[in-house]
């Protein structure tokens, strides 16, 4: 099953580099998107469906926690699976963003099996049938 | 603070580059020839010091390259630049994990500039690590802010 992805960070090199990772990991991309900062990324997804997003946490003018802010008060969007794609893992960092709802975050550098793993794992838990709904189906 | 620096060198240009650096005893010298890209990373706090480090452009070029899976001769100034960049925030962050520094510590945005083969300079040996890189020199330092 191919994903859509939207990769955000301020440099293009990074987005570039990122999206260079996915193809190698063999993720499944169906199309891909990216923004500069979390305005940028608020404006792909008013006109596209994304799957995931993998933000950076520094940016100019909407930083990561902001876009995260905006997802979660949307109700498209604040389901949208968003993994942070960070040079730090210090919980005083990774903390802030995963109580506001990031599912994972991923530290840079990072190895194309690594990201795999955790998209797939990421995305498989998001698409996979409520275990409660599928009990109670009777054919 | 080195050892783990030193550590945190290993981990970014094997897992982002497949470089594989060689430590350099003092004394032991790799050819290099200029223009050199410096880049560096603020890093503020209760003590506030700069994690950087310095390559020729011919090396600069090389890792960009492997880092984007491009040509060399495709790449411009500004993207070595930012790969530098990019490279200088990756180490100064992963020390920070490597150290369990406090939240207290913030990361500056990185920075680069290219410095003709004179302006390079000399680090105190005490400051500094020195690597073989695919037969190029490296070096990275470490400076109160």
């Amino acid at each position: 099953m191919a994903y859509n992805v939207l990769i955000v960070d301020d440099s293009a090199t990074m987005r570039a580099l990122i999206r260079k990772v996915l193809v190698i990991s063999g993720f499944d991309i169906g199309e891909y998107f990216e923004g500069a900062n979390g305005r940028e990324a608020l404006g792909v997804l008013e006109h596209n469906w994304v799957d995931i997003i993998l933000s950076d946490v520094h940016m100019p003018e909407m930083d990561g926690a902001a876009l995260v802010r905006s997802l979660k008060e949307h109700e498209m969007w604040r389901h949208i699976p968003v993994v942070l794609i960070t040079t730090e893992s210090r919980p005083e960092v990774i903390n802030p963003f995963l109580n506001l709802g990031v599912h994972d975050y991923i530290q840079k550098p990072f190895r194309p099996e690594t990201i795999k793993k955790k998209l797939t794992g990421i995305l498989g838990e998001a698409i996979a049938p409520d275990a409660s709904e599928t009990e109670s189906c009777d054919f | 603070m080195l050892a783990k620096l030193k550590a945190v060198t290993f981990e970014v240009l094997e897992t982002m580059y497949y470089l594989f650096p060689e430590t350099l005893e003092e004394g032991e010298v790799v050819p290099a020839r200029g223009p050199f890209l410096r880049s560096w990373v603020n890093i503020v706090g209760p003590q506030s010091f700069r994690i950087g480090l310095l390559v020729p452009q011919s090396l600069a070029r090389k890792m960009a390259a492997n880092f984007l899976g491009t040509n060399e001769e495709e790449l411009s100034q500004p993207e070595l630049e930012d790969i530098l960049k990019e490279t200088a925030n990756m180490m100064a962050g992963a020390f920070l994990s490597k150290m369990d520094a406090s939240g207290a510590f913030k990361l500056q945005t990185p920075e680069a500039q290219w410095l003709a083969a004179e302006e390079k300079g000399k680090r105190n040996p005490a400051n500094r690590i020195r690597f073989e890189v695919d037969e190029e020199l490296m070096e990275l330092f470490v400076e109160k802010g």
